[in-house]
């Protein structure tokens, strides 16, 4: 049988593409994350990192939210932000409608300081946040749910005053996935007193390798 | 898969119907393709698509003795993970249709081989992640081989294996400062009919 041209051009075609097919896509260097996780101190004088981040098997959180000041818009808009942050779902939420459901509550208003807790607060003029993980002493497993307050200052219809809550929910859900430390940047949504209300290229990197780091602490089962 | 099934039975109606020099054909099988995207967060992190149910339409007109020049739609749909530390996580669902311009000749007897230069274009089930500003569409250039055993007056049995390679990014990686793009490779290999050339 007689072999045709077409062999000859086709193996030039699998070379040529053996030969350009090596290089891959470069990942950028990450350097500007910012200390997220906890450091605190203990009675006998020693400190104790604490650092978690929710695992792919309870994915996606469920967050509940009070109806009640925009809230449920501000969450939605926080959960997308930092769902957004990550490139390989690393963490995704989803609203609930039942608080008894949820892994992650928020409400309007000021912790109760019943039992022990780890509060991360932030501070604006116009509005206050904590976010609250029921820790319990000696334990390295978080009780569930984290709990997030946040609580106007002034009227709560003033425009500042809502716009302060938007980036606060957001600030405070931040916390409640895994970055318990500020950012000393205040171009950083983790910032202890927030001003921006976008998520910065820091605050993207740094929870992109909080979720890449194994975390000292785990949650319970809700 | 009702698709596929009515475009299998609607080919031999459309034989008769349609000239006699266009030579067209239709193919499911499967797709494998190499990672589309690594990355280094403390550890190596790849992502990859799984390997893809495939269907491949086509059509092609003589433009030489024995040579025919054609357009060849493939489409696949699979699901896609990232790997870390050995453990892979899925990422939802993953579409592609890569359209390739292209000619074909004879090697030896019933096999043929095909080349050509086209697009591909990806379509994520959810924007999202590394598909969050949107799906992805880049050139592509492929071959293969094409063996046409006669099974019908009109029709021949068509097994096919192709080879294609395009360089993958998104909006969303070249956004976060990736660089460059990543060399992906894809195999497929599939079974359909063909009307008949004779």
């Amino acid at each position: 049988m007689k072999v045709r041209p077409g062999l000859p051009i086709l193996s030039i075609l699998a070379t040529g593409l053996s030969g350009i097919s090596c290089a891959e896509i470069a990942s950028p260097s990450r350097n500007e994350v910012y200390e997220w996780r906890l450091i605190t101190g203990n009675p006998a004088g020693t400190v104790d990192t604490l650092s978690f981040h929710w695992p792919r098997s309870r994915l996606p959180v469920r967050v509940y939210t009070e109806d009640s000041l925009s809230l449920p818009a501000y969450v939605e808009r926080g959960l997308q932000s930092w769902e957004a942050a990550f490139l390989y779902g690393e963490f995704t939420a989803e609203v609930v409608a039942d608080s008894n459901l949820a892994d992650i509550v928020v409400r309007v208003g000021l912790p109760s300081k019943a039992g022990f807790s780890v509060g991360i607060k932030a501070a604006a003029p116009e509005c206050e946040g904590e976010t609250e993980l029921d820790l319990p002493e000696g334990s390295s497993e978080i009780q569930p749910p984290i709990r997030v307050y946040v609580n106007p200052r002034f009227d709560p219809s003033a425009p500042e005053v809502g716009e302060c809550l938007a980036l606060t929910v957001t600030h405070e859900l931040g916390h409640a996935i895994g970055i318990f430390a500020h950012s000393p940047d205040p171009n950083d949504i983790m910032y202890s007193d927030p001003v921006v209300s976008e998520l910065s290229v820091s605050d993207r990197a740094t929870a992109e390798l909080a979720y890449h780091v194994a975390p000292t602490l785990t949650i319970a089962p809700r | 898969m009702r698709f596929l099934c009515a475009v299998l039975v609607a080919l031999p109606a459309a034989a008769s119907a349609s000239h006699a020099q266009v030579d067209y054909y239709a193919r499911v099988g499967l797709t494998g393709s190499t990672k589309l995207a690594r990355d280094r967060l403390i550890q190596e992190i790849e992502v990859r698509p799984g390997l893809a149910p495939t269907l491949a339409l086509g059509a092609a007109v003589p433009f030489a003795p024995n040579y025919r020049a054609g357009l060849e739609a493939t489409l696949t749909t699979s699901g896609y993970e990232v790997r870390e530390l050995g453990t892979d996580s899925d990422l939802g669902t993953l579409r592609t249709i890569a359209l390739v311009l292209g000619m074909d000749g004879p090697i030896v007897g019933r096999i043929g081989w095909r080349g050509g230069l086209g697009l591909i274009r990806y379509w994520p089930g959810e924007e999202e992640g590394l598909f969050l500003q949107g799906g992805s569409t880049r050139f592509l250039v492929g071959g293969g081989i094409d063996v046409r055993p006669q099974v019908m007056r009109s029709w021949d049995l068509m097994l096919s294996l192709r080879y294609d390679f395009h360089r993958f990014s998104t909006d969303e990686l070249e956004s976060r400062r990736f660089t460059g793009s990543q060399g992906v490779q894809r195999i497929s290999a599939t079974i359909g009919l063909a009307r008949a050339r004779r």
